[in-house]
């Protein structure tokens, strides 16, 4: 069913090399040094997630607890170590909005350029083109160099492209912490529209009011484990406990 | 090609994911050229000219001060600089491609085999352009068109397999060992002297020494290059036994760079 996504039993794991061995120099003599010169990290331990088609889910965590290594596994752009991971369905990955931008191409490039690198085809961009030029809000400057936009418009470039592409499953890595507030109203309403659509949703953000607005699950990462899986409330107040930190002014979990 | 230790389903899945961004592909060469022909101030002249220039230099040293005596040298040292351009310049573009594009490579899931191979077509591009100048100056020492001239489509299809088998093992390589630069710039360079391009292949069997002949025979540059001096300098189509070495050494490369870049592609992400 596209918009599934299946973890099982998820490790990834990072080699951190004390002492890089990046040039075939080093390799070469390495061989003669029979020592372990890199750390182990295991960034997502025994991780195992089912998400139906349509399911909404945050993701929460302390820093470094491997919200975004999740998701980028959940984008294809990570292999696990170990064990299973199963996406059906066309990923839009806002990760990071801005990472397919060449700065010498102006913004309408920048949208076939970003389309081809989620594989459209040109034409299906140019069907979508005026959309994302409005959403965008960016008027004539679309046809100016990506290098000279300020860092708003290119977040409101990103973010409209994302948007626009029919996805099935949508991961959204704090995003919505860019362009002013009237766009990220315009957005969180857009990825509502997404949402209502029928289309999975994984959402990484620290803000927890909006993480409790638009997720009917919530997963808590500690530590690259799972740390608790269901309903917003209960799971924003064991990500609090979890840190030891309980906010005062706490909007809608507690 | 399952002999070189890769599962069937993630050489479908890398060739089909090749071909469902095969407009990414098409993206990024015109960009490369775009942006190379734009900023220079002879534009696609310098393509036309790069071989032009060494074709001058070459000829001044082979036939005049070396006298190799080949006639018609200049068309003779062109034919072959044309794939050896392409060659040479496919490795050293693609050896930091993956570097260079490890921003994207991190953040989207693209297919990597996108990356060298966008670059090997760009070079392909040039080597298509260089033609034009090529046929201008076989024209001018009378070795004008030739019905033959047709067979350097397959030649260039033999050429382009080999380059895209080498663009993808040094892609990968260069990404676990950052040193692998310096080291491909001298291999191309000593390679270039042990292929029959500035000299005539018959050099190689009047050696002296015996037992050099045999590694240089396996050179698999030798049978690609060959090809295009078959077609351009000689005039004449190719046997199928030359145009079979020349297909088999391409397969073997392509085989060979395929097989280390997709058993390796995981790893390129924990390495940058």
């Amino acid at each position: 069913m596209p918009g599934a996504i299946s973890f099982k039993d998820v490790g990834l794991c990072f080699r951190l090399y004390r002492e890089r061995v990046d040039t075939l120099k080093e390799a070469v003599l390495g061989l003669f040094r029979h020592q372990k010169r890199y750390d182990d990290f295991w960034a997502l331990k025994h991780v195992s997630l089912e998400v139906k088609a349509g399911e909404s889910v945050g993701l929460i965590g302390h820093n470094g607890s491997g919200k975004s290594t999740l998701l980028k596994v959940a984008a294809g752009v990570l292999k696990p170590t170990l064990g299973q991971v199963r996406i059906e369905g066309r990923v839009s990955p806002m990760i990071e909005l801005a990472a397919g931008f060449d700065p010498d191409l102006t913004g309408r490039d920048n949208i076939y350029l970003n389309g081809a690198l989620m594989g459209h085809s040109r034409k299906v961009m140019a069907a979508k083109l005026d959309r994302i030029v409005e959403f965008s809000e960016l008027g004539d400057f679309i046809d100016q160099p990506v290098k000279n936009y300020s860092s708003g418009m290119y977040a409101r470039l990103g973010f409209s492209i994302a948007a626009d592409v029919d996805p099935e499953i949508l991961i959204i890595d704090e995003v919505l912490a860019v362009g002013d507030e009237r766009f990220q109203a315009k957005c969180v309403e857009r990825i509502n529209a997404i949402r209502r659509s029928g289309c999975t949703i994984l959402y990484v953000s620290h803000a927890m009011a909006s993480v409790a607005e638009l997720c009917d699950r919530v997963v808590v990462l500690d530590h690259g484990a799972l740390a608790f899986d269901g309903p917003a409330a209960p799971a924003i107040a064991r990500y609090h406990e979890l840190l030891g930190f309980h906010p005062s002014t706490d909007v809608r979990a507690g | 090609m399952d002999a070189a230790g890769i599962p069937l389903t993630t050489l479908v899945q890398s060739i089909s994911g090749l071909w469902r961004f095969r407009e990414l592909v098409s993206l990024l060469v015109t960009r490369d050229l775009k942006v190379r022909y734009k900023r220079s101030v002879l534009g696609m002249g310098w393509t036309l000219l790069n071989p032009l220039l060494q074709m001058i230099v070459y000829t001044l040293v082979f036939s005049f001060i070396m006298k190799v005596g080949v006639p018609a040298f200049p068309v003779f040292i062109l034919s072959g600089l044309l794939p050896w351009t392409l060659i040479s310049v496919s490795i050293a573009g693609s050896a930091h491609c993956l570097l260079n594009n490890q921003g994207l490579i991190r953040k989207v899931a693209v297919p990597q085999l996108v990356w060298p191979i966008a670059i090997v077509a760009s070079k392909l591009v040039d080597l298509v352009l260089s033609l034009v100048p090529f046929a201008a100056i076989a024209i001018a020492f009378g070795r004008g068109p030739r019905l033959a001239w047709l067979a350097v489509v397959p030649a260039m299809v033999c050429a382009t397999v080999f380059s895209a088998g080498l663009a993808l093992l040094f892609s990968s390589l260069t990404v676990f060992y950052r040193d692998m630069r310096h080291l491909v710039d001298i291999l191309v360079q000593v390679w270039f002297y042990l292929t029959p391009v500035i000299y005539p292949v018959s050099f190689l069997d009047k050696l002296p020494y015996g037992w050099l002949r045999w590694p240089l025979r396996l050179n698999p540059a030798t049978p690609i290059v060959l090809m295009f001096q078959e077609v351009l300098y000689e005039g004449r189509f190719p046997d199928p036994a030359e145009i079979g070495s020349a297909g088999a050494a391409a397969l073997c490369v392509l085989v060979i760079g395929l097989g280390v870049f997709l058993r390796r592609q995981d790893q390129h992400i924990l390495h940058f």
